[in-house]
C-alpha cells in the first residue's frame, strides 16, 4: 500500500522534475522513504505537486554547508507512510520562492529559517524574525556565528 | 538594570515593624509566573500534594500589582528579560524574588561558551533573595526556599508568631547550635 | 462580518507573555472589535534558548539532558526520540526489555502530561477542582517514574542502545496498583467535568477545525486526531515495542475543543492498555545493549526519526558528518504546527474563547521556541 504510493509519487516526480535526481532511501536507516535533489526554482512546482497529492508539510530545515545553504523541505503523508526529504542548494545571500502560499505551515516554518540561517524567501507575507528578538543582528546557526562578549557568549561575566 | 532597593520607612518603630514583617511572611504572594520546566514544579508545589498554601504562599496572583514574591521559574532569554524586569517593576513593596532552578542562578545547562540565547542568572537583572538549585528542584525545596524567605522577614524566625507555635523545629541559628 | 468594522472602533489587547492562560511565555497581540477578535498575531521566541546552536556544540551524549528540556511535560518521550534516532543512524539494536521498559514509562509520561493539560485546561475555564484532583493523579506518576529514573521531570532515562537501569519490584508493583486507580479516577473525571454543562457550553462548536485546514497548518497529535484523521506515529510508522501492541487511536470528527478535550481523555484509557500488555510481557535480560562506544559517531548523511510525544509528531532531523558532535539537529516540533493555526482560527470569535482555543491546543511553549 505505502510502497504503491511511493514509488507512483516518485515516478511523477521524476518525470516532471527529473527522473536523475530521484533517489530511492533506506527506510530503515535514514527515515524517508524518497530523496529529491532539485534546483531552487522548482521548490515551487513541487510543493503544489504535493498538495495536489494530499501530502503535508512536516518541516522545512536548513543545513550550512560553507559556501551555500542546503535547505530541506520534508514531506508526509497522513493515510500512509511516504516521507520525501526534497533537498535544495542555495548560494548564500540568493532568495528562494517563498512555498507559504501553497502549504499555510511554511509561513512558520520559512521565518525560522530564515531567523536561523538567513535565507531569504521570495513573496512571503511577513518575513521577519520569529524566535529572536526584532533587534537581532545575526544568524546563530550560520557554522561561522560566534556569539560575542556583548551577548555574555565567552566567559560567565561573574 | 538593578531594580531599585526598598528605601527606610521615615519613622521606625521596631515592634510594629516587627509585627508587621511576621504579618507579610506568613501570606506571600506569588506572581503566577512561569518561564520554563521549573514552572510545573511551582504548580505541583501549589497544588493537592505539596499545598504550599499550608505557609500562606498559596495564593498565586495573575497581575504583578497584587503580588509580593516573584518565583523566577525558568530560563530568562534575552527576549524575555526586559519584561521580567518590568514585571518587578511593577510589583509594590515590599518585594521579594526567589530565583528557582538552575537556569534562574546562573544559566544553568544553556550556559557554556557562544551561547548567545539567556542571561545567565536572574541576579544580572534583579535582586535575588532566595536561591533555590536544581533542575529542576523538588516542590520541596521551593517549600524549603518559601520558608528560609520566611525566616529571613523575621529575624531567623523569632519574631514569626505562626512558626513559634507551629509544630516543626525553628531553623537553627547561623553558626548557632541546632 | 466582523472583518467591516470601522477601523477606528478597533483596538490591541496584549495577551501574554506572562498571562497565566498562555502556558508560559506566549505573547498573542489581538486586534479586537468590541468583544470580537479581528486579528491575532503571535509572537514568539520568548523562551528561546538555542537547543539547536547548543547541539552544535555538544558530543552526542552531551546533548542527551537538552531534549527532555524542551517539551518537559514529554520529557521521557522526548529523550526516547532522541536515542531513537541515533541508534537508526548508527544501526544499533536495543534488547527486548529495555525496548518494554522504554515503552512502560514513554505511556506514563504521556498519561502524565494529558493529565497537566487537562487540570490546566480545565484551570483556564474557570475550574479549580479538576486542576487538584489531576494532580494529585500525577504525582503518583512522577513517584513510579522517579523509581526508574530518579527524576520527576525531565528524564534522561533512555541510553543509546538501551536504558540506564533495570527496575525494581517497587515500580512494577507501583504500575499495577496505579492502574485501576487511574481507572476509576477516569469515571470520576468523566462525571465531573465531561458532562458538565459549562465545561460543555464553553467548548462544544468552539474553535472548529476542518480535516483539510489540519493538514494545510500540518496540525498533528490530538489536535489533528479530534478533527476526524487518524494519523499517529505509533500506527503510521510504529517504532519500539509498538507494532506487537494492541491499541486504538481515539478519533473525534467534530474538531472542536470539546472533541480535542475527548480524544486527549481517551487516550489516557489507550495509554493504559498499553502499559497493562507491556507489563504482562515484560521479558527478562539485559537493559543495555553491549559494545555501544563511549562517543556515539553516526556515518556522515541525513537522517530522519519521528515519534508521537504527547503533543504530536515529534520529528528529529540529523545532519551528521561523521564526527562526534552534531553536524546539525533540527527538531520538528508538534506544537510549533498547533500554534501556528491561531491566526487562522481565533479571527471571529470572543476573547474569552481565545483561552478554550489555546488550552485545547495543548502548547508547551519552550518546545516550540526550543
Amino acid at each position: 500500500m505505502s510502497a504503491d504510493f511511493c514509488q507512483r509519487l516518485g515516478r511523477r516526480l521524476g518525470q516532471r522534475l527529473g527522473a536523475a535526481a530521484l533517489g530511492q532511501a533506506d527506510y530503515r536507516r535514514q527515515g524517508y522513504h524518497l530523496r529529491l535533489e532539485l534546483a531552487p526554482d522548482h521548490l515551487r512546482e513541487l510543493a503544489a505537486m504535493m498538495a495536489e497529492e494530499g501530502c503535508y508539510l512536516e518541516y522545512i530545515t536548513a543545513v550550512d554547508r560553507g559556501g551555500h545553504l542546503e535547505l530541506a523541505y520534508v514531506f508526509g503523508r497522513h493515510q500512509e507512510a511516504c516521507r520525501l526529504l526534497a533537498l535544495a542548494a542555495v548560494p548564500k545571500g540568493q532568495g528562494v520562492l517563498s512555498i507559504a502560499g501553497v502549504f499555510p505551515a511554511a509561513d512558520w516554518q520559512e521565518r525560522e529559517v530564515f531567523d536561523m540561517l538567513g535565507q531569504r524567501f521570495i513573496g512571503h507575507p511577513n518575513l521577519k524574525r520569529i524566535l529572536l528578538p526584532e533587534d537581532a543582528d545575526f544568524h546563530p546557526l550560520l557554522r561561522d556565528f560566534q556569539a560575542g562578549p556583548e551577548l555574555g557568549g565567552d566567559e560567565m561575566e561573574i | 538594570m538593578v531594580g531599585h532597593r526598598q528605601e527606610a520607612p521615615p519613622v521606625s518603630l521596631a515592634v510594629l515593624s516587627q509585627v508587621l514583617d511576621a504579618v507579610r511572611a506568613n501570606s506571600l504572594w506569588p506572581l503566577t509566573f512561569g518561564l520554563a520546566c521549573c514552572a510545573i514544579e511551582m504548580m505541583a508545589a501549589g497544588a493537592a500534594r505539596f499545598d504550599l498554601d499550608r505557609f500562606g504562599a498559596g495564593v498565586f496572583r495573575p497581575s504583578p500589582r497584587q503580588s509580593d514574591v516573584m518565583i523566577v521559574a525558568g530560563t530568562i532569554s534575552r527576549k524575555m528579560a526586559a519584561i521580567v524586569v518590568t514585571l518587578y517593576d511593577q510589583m509594590p513593596a515590599p518585594k521579594w524574588v526567589i530565583a528557582m532552578g538552575n537556569c534562574a542562578i546562573g544559566g544553568g545547562p544553556f550556559t557554556y561558551p557562544g551561547q548567545y540565547a539567556i542571561v545567565n542568572g536572574a541576579d544580572k537583572i534583579l535582586p535575588v533573595d532566595i536561591f533555590v538549585p536544581g533542575c529542576p528542584p523538588r516542590p520541596e525545596a521551593l517549600i524549603q526556599g518559601m520558608l528560609e524567605l520566611q525566616d529571613r522577614l523575621t529575624q531567623g524566625g523569632r519574631t514569626n508568631l505562626l512558626r513559634r507555635f507551629a509544630r516543626y523545629p525553628r531553623r537553627a541559628e547561623p553558626g548557632g547550635r541546632p | 462580518m466582523h472583518r467591516q468594522a470601522l477601523t477606528e472602533d478597533t483596538f490591541y489587547l496584549n495577551l501574554g507573555p506572562q498571562h497565566p492562560s498562555t502556558h508560559g511565555v506566549l505573547r498573542l497581540l489581538l486586534r479586537l472589535d468590541g468583544e470580537r477578535i479581528v486579528e491575532c498575531q503571535p509572537i514568539l521566541g520568548y523562551s528561546h534558548r538555542g537547543h539547536e546552536h547548543m547541539a552544535q556544540n555538544r558530543t552526542y551524549l552531551q546533548f542527551m539532558p537538552n531534549p527532555c528540556r524542551m517539551d518537559y511535560l514529554s520529557g521521557l518521550m522526548y529523550n526516547h526520540a532522541y536515542c531513537l534516532a541515533l541508534e537508526r543512524a548508527c544501526g544499533l539494536e536495543v534488547p527486548a526489555r529495555a525496548e518494554h521498559l522504554r515503552v512502560i514509562c514513554a505511556e506514563l509520561n504521556r498519561i502524565s502530561s494529558h493529565l497537566l493539560w487537562f487540570g490546566a485546561y480545565l484551570m483556564d475555564l474557570g475550574a479549580f477542582t479538576p486542576f487538584l484532583y489531576a494532580f494529585d493523579d500525577r504525582e503518583d506518576i512522577l513517584a513510579i517514574l522517579g523509581l526508574a529514573t530518579g527524576s520527576r521531570l525531565t528524564y534522561s532515562y533512555c541510553r543509546f542502545g538501551g536504558v540506564r537501569d533495570d527496575v525494581g519490584q517497587d515500580f512494577l508493583e507501583g504500575i499495577r496498583a496505579f492502574i485501576p486507580k487511574m481507572r476509576a479516577r477516569l469515571k470520576d473525571y468523566d462525571t465531573l467535568v465531561t458532562r458538565n454543562v459549562i465545561f460543555v457550553n464553553r467548548t462544544q462548536g468552539v474553535g472548529v477545525i476542518s480535516p483539510e485546514l489540519a493538514r494545510a497548518h500540518a496540525l498533528t497529535g490530538p489536535c489533528l486526531r479530534a478533527s476526524g484523521v487518524g494519523y499517529d506515529i505509533r500506527k503510521a510508522e510504529p517504532y519500539g515495542l509498538y507494532p506487537e501492541l494492541d491499541f486504538d487511536i481515539p478519533v473525534r470528527a467534530g474538531g472542536d475543543c470539546l472533541d480535542r478535550y475527548l480524544v486527549r481523555v481517551l487516550e489516557i484509557e489507550q495509554s493504559l492498555r498499553i502499559i497493562e500488555q507491556a507489563m504482562a510481557r515484560l521479558p527478562g535480560g539485559p537493559v543495555k545493549a553491549t559494545g555501544v562506544p563511549q562517543f556515539i559517531t553516526p556515518p556522515p548523511g541525513l537522517y530522519h526519526t519521528s515519534y508521537e510525544t504527547a503533543r504530536g509528531h515529534l520529528g528529529i532531523f540529523l545532519a551528521a558528518d561523521g564526527t562526534r558532535v552534531p553536524y546539525r539537529l533540527k527538531f520538528r516540533v508538534p506544537s510549533f504546527g498547533n500554534l501556528g493555526i491561531l491566526p487562522k482560527l481565533l479571527p471571529g470569535t470572543l476573547v474569552a474563547d481565545t483561552i478554550a482555543i489555546l488550552g485545547s491546543m495543548d502548547v508547551v511553549m519552550p518546545e516550540i521556541d526550543r
